[in-house]
């Protein structure tokens, strides 16, 4: 019996220590945590849609948008977060779009697992600039060898999935985006 | 004493000789700095589980012993993943659900059970100093090896010439497991094993 | 039809193992028996698919319930040994042949980097209930496909003259290479 309860209150101690050391560290780390993702958000709303000097974040139906205000304070743009998966795990990107809803203005891969030099070209300046300025009055394509044409993207080589999974997720999110401005008209 | 710092660098090199520690070894080592990262984590953890179970030595009953590796070691491991989420976020990224899984390596369970558990602090100070350190320079070999061949960089310096064209199947699972196997047997060679 | 692709892409075109590098211990240490590794393959299955059910319910119902989440690592750990004990427990007393055939491997599982990688993975990606379920069965099974292979292979190398240098973890590694390439070929399979 002595045994068993010094075993217990061996365990009992060790994992009040743990527990106790752990949300210490963690009440140290989390604000620094949150900072640099707000951080992150930042720079990939000035990237998306560019000429930002300042934004604001607001929640429409459920969903995070960030409006984006030029020097002069005029209204240049939407920002919003998608995700999907992609060839490997999830895929989160944010992307800008023009106060009209026509075109996008740009997009930034947040997060991605895809495989280093073929689906990881998505992070690449080449394949995000594809979508500056592109027409979205209907729905993304995507071609794989014939030359783009308006509201189309050029799969990378050897990516078709990840270059499909990144169309395949802005589509989705803008449908959704648009849905919600109708409603709130 | 100095024994038990160097057996880990070479004759007794986590990598190369025991194999223990594969999935890390294998999954993060697409870059230098990448196996750098693990290599260091690892060895964090690998110490202070080291220092924390010997000291407890005396106080642990025997039957309990695994469980309380566990909670220690896992306890560390958090402690190393939300220290790199607030200071080095593109890193911690970058090794993703590996960094937590340094709670699994065997190595560092091996290590407790092996030395930490048996030995005073000052021996299992060095012998964990030495078995991170010969994993880390392990990955780092590594992880050089994959970023020479797939891209002609060394942590991201330039060293071949641009005519050298990128080798993707380097930075894949397939030349994981190839390039070291390939480490492995040159290691065998040169120490003059088997 | 999404479940199904769950299975099928953790099965094949990212085998835990192979793609992922999860379980590679027991995976390069497997003896040339194949009856062995399936023993192996499936001990470690039916904890994966329980170890997926149980830390879900944890993961969904306490840790992110009561916001500390920093109890990840630490509780799951804590679970998968338990229940690798359980499981060991239960077998020895109610099924004492099935024991006989699995209990060896059973001590091993805790260690194995592929239980805790399951639900570190399932957590990663925000799966539901059910698909959890679904991928730490699959998990298990895309394991104990690839210690069968590797197991299948190991007996037949025994007859060829391999360099000094490569006998043992080099020539493992380097099977192990050209399984991947193989299972690449496999990729495609699943649509996004």
């Amino acid at each position: 019996m002595k045994k068993i309860g010094r075993m217990v209150l061996t365990l009992t101690v060790l994992g009040l220590i743990s527990g106790l050391v752990l949300s210490m560290v963690s009440n140290y780390a989390d604000p620094l945590i949150k900072q640099n993702q707000q951080e992150a958000i930042r720079e990939a709303v000035y990237y998306v849609v560019q000429p930002t000097e300042s934004y604001e974040k607001k929640t429409m139906d459920g969903k995070v948008i960030y409006e984006s205000y030029d020097s002069s304070n005029e209204l240049i743009g939407y920002a919003f977060t998608a995700s999907g998966s992609g060839y490997q795990g999830t895929i989160r990107v944010m992307a800008g779009v023009g106060p009209d809803l026509k075109e996008i203005k740009g997009i930034q891969i947040l997060e991605s697992n895809e495989t280093p030099g073929l689906g990881g070209k998505i992070r690449g300046e080449d394949f995000k600039n594809q979508f500056r300025g592109l027409n979205i009055s209907q729905e993304v394509g995507l071609v794989k060898t014939e030359e783009p044409e308006t509201g189309e993207i050029q799969a990378i080589t050897g990516a078709t999935i990840s270059s499909r999974a990144i169309v395949n997720i802005i589509n989705k999110e803008l449908t959704r985006v648009r849905s919600i401005f109708d409603e709130g008209e | 004493m100095v024994k038990d710092f160097i057996k880990g660098l070479w004759k007794e090199n986590p990598v190369f000789v025991q194999v223990l520690g594969m999935c890390p070894t294998l999954a993060v080592t697409t870059s230098l700095i990448n196996g750098l990262s693990m290599g260091l984590a690892t060895t964090f953890v690998l110490v202070a589980s080291g220092l924390a179970i010997s000291s407890l030595r005396k106080l642990i009953p025997d039957q309990v012993r695994i469980a309380t590796f566990m909670i220690v070691i896992s306890s560390f491991v958090t402690v190393v993943k939300l220290l790199f989420e607030a200071h080095i976020p593109a890193i911690s990224s970058q090794l993703g659900p590996y960094l937590p899984l340094i709670v699994t390596n065997c190595i560092i369970l091996g290590r407790q059970e092996a030395f930490a558990s048996k030995e005073p602090v000052s021996r299992s100070l060095l012998d964990a100093l030495g078995m991170g350190i010969g994993f880390a320079l392990a990955l780092v070999i590594l992880g050089s090896v994959r970023e020479l061949f797939y891209q002609g960089t060394i942590g991201g310096v330039q060293v071949l010439g641009s005519w050298y064209k990128s080798m993707i199947i380097m930075v894949q699972p397939a030349g994981a497991f190839i390039s070291l196997s390939l480490l492995v047997g040159l290691f065998q060679r040169i120490s003059g094993r088997k | 039809m999404e479940y199904f692709f769950i299975f099928v892409a953790i099965v094949l075109t990212q085998n835990f193992v192979l793609h992922y590098f999860l379980g590679i211990c027991p995976f390069l240490g497997v003896s040339d028996e194949m009856e062995g590794a399936f023993g192996m393959g499936m001990a470690t299955t039916f904890v994966m698919t329980l170890t997926a059910i149980i830390t879900w319910n944890i993961n969904t119902f306490i840790l992110k319930a009561f916001n500390v989440e920093f109890l990840e690592y630490v509780s799951f750990i804590l679970v998968i040994a338990s229940l690798v004990q359980l499981v060991e427990m239960f077998l020895k007393k109610y099924l004492p042949e099935l024991y006989e055939t699995l209990g060896i491997y059973l001590p091993l599982i805790t260690t194995n980097c592929a239980v805790l990688g399951l639900a570190l993975f399932m957590v990663l990606r925000e799966y539901n209930f059910l698909e959890s379920a679904i991928f730490g069965f699959g998990a298990g099974v895309g394991f104990t496909l690839a210690l069968v292979i590797m197991a299948g292979i190991r007996g037949e190398l025994h007859e060829e003259d391999i360099p000094r240098p490569f006998r043992g973890t080099g020539i493992t590694l380097l099977v192990a290479g050209l399984l991947a390439l193989a299972f690449m070929g496999f990729s495609g399979l699943v649509p996004t």
